[in-house]
């Protein structure tokens, strides 16, 4: 800034060929960056993009989650619950509830999830 | 004096009630105890630690177990930690992100959520160009000064003009949701625990269905991230709902990102320029630091490197009057 600025003014005022962008410089600047961004989605998503010419979009925290849920020991004490309760459910009233090892399910496969996540997203 | 005639007097009276017989193995003050049969001793020892565990046992059943004020539902399940770039040190907001999460907000918050600490010319440079943001901010319509008449008139919005929101005020904005207030999303990233990874947490983490015997009342959704685990909002992310400009494709998560990076640049627009000012204060704090200790060394390098050397003078025998 400061100084070198003025210098490129004072040049930019003696050269009548120059531009003077006021307002909007922004729209040569924006095709390049759509350009890269294009090319870097080209080269990240290639997968995914195979498989979304088949079907829609997948959310690649569901598909994460579910391959890791599978695998933890929390999801084996969920099920139990889940089989208990909704056995009391049929008997008459439930006497609890499932919320407390879902969040351990959750929390687990969440956390796991989340740097694997976040190479795959944007 | 005081106290050597203290000393003298206890001895005097150690000495009476010992008896002459003692006064010989005075000095051995252990052998007085001597007398006490192992027995006794042993049921002294194993009384004390009877005491000592007893009491110990005792502390940790009043006060062990902690008190809960509230059940895991209630307070709801912490978010993740997710490994968000712009909060490091020395990253910045990725601006593609913000566009593309301004568009989310746009198309799809907006319908409920206010963002009414945003005026369109912060959105300049950061998220839209100058052009896009007056066609934004054109959209819109505001009032006017009073005009001569006194009447108030309504003209189309300026960069200057805040984003407008979606309801009159909170009674409106409650009559719509059902009695629920969508909140004003300006600084929501600062006003929750957790911050982006609560944001994140909530709009991705609505399950198909609640967990079995979860209680849910009417009119409300369950998630598990939010305190009580039953919110009003219903999940409105939904893969592909947004068609993003660059082609990123729009999955739920991806979103939830982006609109989540959104919001805390709402929240915090000072960012960038506050890491560039951190790093500038480092730096310089890093001259000005190496700066000292070399002025140090140098100012202090006659003083420490001097040698003082006595040089008595010789004795003459030769005394001068």
């Amino acid at each position: 800034m400061g100084i070198w600025e003025t210098f490129t003014d004072l040049v930019d005022a003696a050269t009548p060929w120059s531009i003077a962008e006021a307002e909007a410089p922004a729209q040569e600047e924006q095709e390049p960056k759509n350009d890269e961004s294009k090319e870097e989605e080209s080269s990240d998503d290639d997968e995914e993009e195979e498989e979304e010419d088949e079907d829609e979009i997948v959310d690649p925290k569901e598909t994460l989650e579910e391959e890791l849920q599978a695998m933890l020991p929390a999801k084996h004490h969920f099920d139990e619950c889940v089989e208990r309760v909704t056995k009391q459910e049929e008997d008459g009233d439930a006497k609890e509830d499932c919320v407390e090892e879902f969040f351990h399910l959750a929390h687990c496969a969440s956390q796991c999830a989340a740097p694997k996540l976040w190479s795959q997203l944007k | 004096m005081l106290a050597r005639s203290c000393l003298r007097s206890t001895r005097i009276l150690n000495s009476a009630r010992n008896g002459a017989t003692s006064f010989a193995k005075r000095n051995a003050s252990t052998s007085s105890s001597g007398a006490e049969s192992p027995a006794r001793l042993n049921m002294a020892a194993a009384a004390s630690t009877a005491v000592a565990i007893g009491s110990v046992a005792w502390y940790y059943h009043l006060y062990g177990p902690t008190a809960q004020a509230m059940t895991p539902a209630e307070e709801g399940l912490h978010p993740t930690q997710y490994p968000w770039v712009h909060e490091q040190w020395f990253k910045t907001f990725d601006h593609q992100a913000l566009r593309r999460g301004f568009q989310v907000y746009q198309e799809v918050c907006a319908a409920c959520h206010s963002l009414s600490r945003v005026p369109y010319r912060t959105l300049v440079g950061t998220v839209l160009t100058v052009d896009e943001a007056k066609e934004l901010a054109e959209q819109n319509e505001y009032d006017t000064e009073p005009n001569d008449e006194g009447e108030i008139e309504k003209r189309p919005g300026k960069l200057s003009d805040y984003i407008p929101a979606p309801y009159k005020n909170d009674e409106a904005a409650r009559a719509a949701n059902n009695g629920a207030l969508p909140p004003d999303l300006s600084l929501i990233v600062k006003g929750r625990h957790g911050g982006c990874n609560y944001i994140f947490s909530l709009l991705t983490g609505y399950p198909e269905e609640p967990p079995a015997g979860a209680q849910v009342q009417a009119g409300l959704n369950f998630n598990p991230y939010f305190p009580g685990t039953g919110i009003a909002m219903a999940r409105v992310l939904y893969d592909g709902l947004v068609e993003y400009e660059d082609e990123t494709p729009a999955s739920t998560s991806q979103m939830a990102k982006d609109v989540t990076e959104f919001l805390n640049w709402a929240a915090e627009p000072e960012m960038d320029d506050r890491k560039k000012m951190g790093m500038k204060v480092l730096a310089v704090t890093a001259v000005l630091t190496a700066l000292s200790i070399w002025v140090k060394r140098y100012k202090w390098a006659p003083i420490k490197s001097r040698k003082t050397v006595y040089d008595p003078p010789k004795a003459s025998k030769t005394t001068r009057l």
